[in-house]
């Protein structure tokens, strides 16, 4: 009798192990294609950090995360560097395609003729990143280009990409593809931090202050390890608000606040 | 100091963003855990790994105080077992042949109405201090110069430098955070920053050991006028 129980008790956990397998997400591959501001950094040039690389710690363990993106790259040199299709052989249904690029496509001084992707090739490119995805029954999401730390004199978040986040809006809407404004939610961020707090989101360094940066350094567009994960947060919550299914795998802590009882 | 848990971030220890300080001859080891005083790092014998592991040229970085000074703490000790258990650190450490740095504990955000910063750990930190000079052991003020870090940012803009959250804006704390101790990514560079200020002033030989990078060959633009260069890999 003993034993007939012992074997029910082991067939019960067996059911219930299986109805956990079933319930279980598909693991699914998260793509993240875009420039600089995305891309992953060795520990050589910290604190400098791509929005991608504080991203990948916010996902269940169904998710795995593929970095693919490049510094200085546009959409036309992602493409031409032969980036974009090795990506595209490895798709399976299910996963997503997060494409932030502007930077390096907008940039229409000479100096940077070697990336500059007119505006008209900048949206037939992205087009090409929506179609492709899909044909592979996985999922785009076009983000805006991140804002630029560039305050006018009245204090002011000046808008730094007009016209090519205006165009990842554009092909969004029209491919009905989920588009994370970056842009202008990381402009009201550094807006409503102000200039002094805002800058500490940026590669702003003092001399001294990090060893890979022996003299003052001060970059307006490329994150520190702070303001990347600022902008992941962004993006993390702009995935909520799209209500996009990967929205599911996120991790759901329970970290109650913190309250110093010697401070308070 | 500690190494947070993926699920904590973005809490971060400053050894964390320390270890990208040092050339390939330097490999740090982080014993440090939350919640520890000098009494418990004793007890847990996390400290009897150091000493079972530490080698003639090494360093040990001693940084305690937040646990030890607050009376209803479990780990709490007495100012003079405070002592006495530094003294058991520095003398250990200097048996083996290797460099005891003493740090007084990371400031907390504190003002007062006025918009001054106020120390927490002044009694502590102080022994932290005797202790270094009677026993002539380099000694890096962190209390000090990260009370005037938060100062120079002020009550509201300091902030940046702890794990400060508001609701939603983070996974790991969907009710927010307002920790006044702990640090955010930037504040934990911070203040291994200052630790690096502190190995550098105090021409310790690990000082030698920092990475050298030749100076970045990027200009230094006015965010307003000048297009920034984009990074290229």
């Amino acid at each position: 009798m003993k034993k007939i129980n012992q074997y029910r008790i082991l067939l019960l956990s067996a059911l219930i192990c299986l109805s956990f397998m079933v319930a279980a997400p598909k693991k699914i591959k998260v793509y993240l294609v875009g420039d600089s501001t995305m891309c992953l950094y060795p520990a050589s040039r910290a604190p400098l950090t791509g929005w991608g690389m504080p991203f990948a710690n916010y996902f269940d363990q169904s998710v795995t995360i593929e970095n693919v993106a490049r510094g200085g790259r546009s959409t036309r040199t992602f493409l031409s560097e032969n980036r974009w299709q090795p990506v595209l052989d490895s798709l399976h249904a299910g996963d997503y395609v997060l494409v932030q690029f502007g930077h390096n496509d907008e940039a229409n001084q000479p100096q940077y003729a070697d990336r500059y992707t007119p505006l008209p090739d900048f949206k037939t490119n992205l087009a090409k990143f929506i179609t492709d995805t899909r044909s592979k029954q996985a999922f785009p999401i076009l983000i805006t280009p991140v804002t630029k730390i560039n305050f006018d004199k009245d204090g002011k978040a000046k808008e730094t990409h007009v016209e090519y986040s205006a165009a990842v809006l554009e092909v969004g809407a029209q491919y009905n593809v989920p588009v994370i404004d970056l842009d202008l939610k990381s402009r009201e961020l550094i807006q409503q931090m102000g200039p002094k707090a805002a800058n500490m989101l940026y590669m702003m360094l003092d001399a001294g202050e990090h060893p890979n940066y022996p003299t003052a350094y001060r970059d307006n567009t490329h994150f520190n390890d702070f303001g990347a994960r600022k902008m992941a947060e962004i993006v993390l919550n702009g995935l909520k608000e799209q209500h996009v299914e990967l929205a599911d795998r996120i991790v759901k802590g329970f970290g109650a606040p913190t309250v110093n009882p010697q401070v308070k | 100091m500690s190494i947070k848990a993926v699920k904590a971030y973005p809490e971060t220890g400053w050894g964390m963003p320390f270890v990208n300080f040092f050339d390939s001859t330097v490999t740090v080891t982080n014993y440090a855990q939350n919640g520890r005083s000098t009494k418990t790092f004793i007890s847990d014998k996390l400290w009897q790994k150091i000493a079972d592991n530490v080698k003639p040229g090494d360093y040990v970085i001693i940084q305690f105080g937040h646990n030890d000074e607050v009376p209803t703490k479990a780990a709490a000790t007495t100012e003079s077992q405070f002592k006495e258990n530094l003294l058991l650190f520095v003398n250990q450490t200097r048996a083996k042949q290797a460099t005891p740095i003493l740090l007084t504990p990371t400031a907390r955000r504190k003002f007062d109405s006025t918009g001054t910063v106020v120390g927490t750990h002044d009694v502590y930190a102080a022994i932290v201090r005797t202790v270094a000079a009677e026993q002539n052991v380099a000694m890096i003020d962190v209390d000090k110069e990260s009370q005037a870090l938060i100062q120079k940012y002020g009550p509201e803009d300091s902030k940046i430098f702890y794990d400060y959250l508001t609701p939603g804006e983070n996974p790991n704390y969907p009710r927010g955070n307002s920790d006044d101790t702990h640090f955010s990514e930037l504040g934990a560079r911070k203040i291994a920053s200052i630790v690096l200020a502190g190995i550098r002033s105090q021409k310790l030989e690990l000082a030698d050991r920092i990475v050298k990078k030749p100076a970045m060959k990027m200009p230094v633009p006015t965010p307003t006028t000048t297009p920034m260069p984009y990074e290229k890999n």
